[in-house]
């Protein structure tokens, strides 16, 4: 089994491979457990751990600096719409988003900097274009 | 130079959403990060109203609006319980 707990991994050999043990921030500190697989969301990759855990890039060890996330326009929208039914679905059934790191966290946290992002920036482009029609006024 | 020449469009991503609260959003902000996304698709909404076009995005927003006032009702729904206080 090898490891990026120790040796920290560069951008060219990033993310780290399936089966490898890979450690990670957590709200107490630091843990390794090993990587079942890496997973696009709608704005960031999520490493989905062998215990079930999800968690974020960003919060691996060795995570380069530049992070690299979706553009939004990027997302399609079935990919939107089959997000917001399993989203649905799983609050549906009564689970918690409060429970850190489990799969309805990060969906959720990851819809919402989604929608977020989308609609923000549809609102400053608009604001743009008030702005350049005021100007030429 | 402003702040945002200087940052690459990831950074500035991150900040906004920082900023947002939204990059891990805290275990207690659910119902009020949810809000807060809902009052920017609304505003969103009513501009595609008022300008009475781009029929697939109002659709599109009207949509996200629906799944997350129905998020925020079922997350508000299964909130744990607060303290019983004369158990304090």
């Amino acid at each position: 089994m090898k490891s990026t707990a120790k040796q920290p991994r560069s951008e060219a050999n990033w993310p780290p491979e399936e089966g490898e043990l890979v450690s990670f921030k957590t709200s107490t500190g630091s843990e390794t457990a090993i990587l079942k697989e890496v997973h696009w969301g709608l704005v960031w990759r999520d490493f989905i751990l062998e215990d079930g855990r999800v968690i974020p890039e960003h919060r691996i060890s060795g995570c380069p600096q530049r992070r690299v996330w979706r553009k939004i326009d990027e997302v399609a929208d079935n990919e939107r719409e089959e997000c917001e039914e399993r989203l649905l679905s799983m609050a549906g059934c009564g689970m918690d988003p409060r429970k850190r790191d489990q799969s309805f966290w990060a969906e959720l946290n990851q819809y919402l900097a989604y929608t977020y992002l989308r609609f923000k920036q549809a609102e400053c482009k608009v604001q743009d274009t008030e702005r350049r029609r005021i100007d030429r006024e | 130079m402003s702040r945002s020449d200087e940052e690459t469009e990831e950074q500035q991503v991150w900040r906004v959403l920082s900023e947002a609260g939204l990059v891990e959003i805290r275990l207690d902000e659910f119902a009020e990060r949810i809000r807060d996304v809902k009052r920017i698709v609304i505003v969103r909404l009513r501009e595609l109203l008022d300008f009475d076009t781009g029929i697939k995005e109002r659709e599109s927003a009207a949509y996200s609006l629906g799944t997350l006032k129905g998020l925020e009702l079922k997350v508000l729904a299964n909130a744990p319980e607060p303290p019983d206080p004369s158990e304090m």
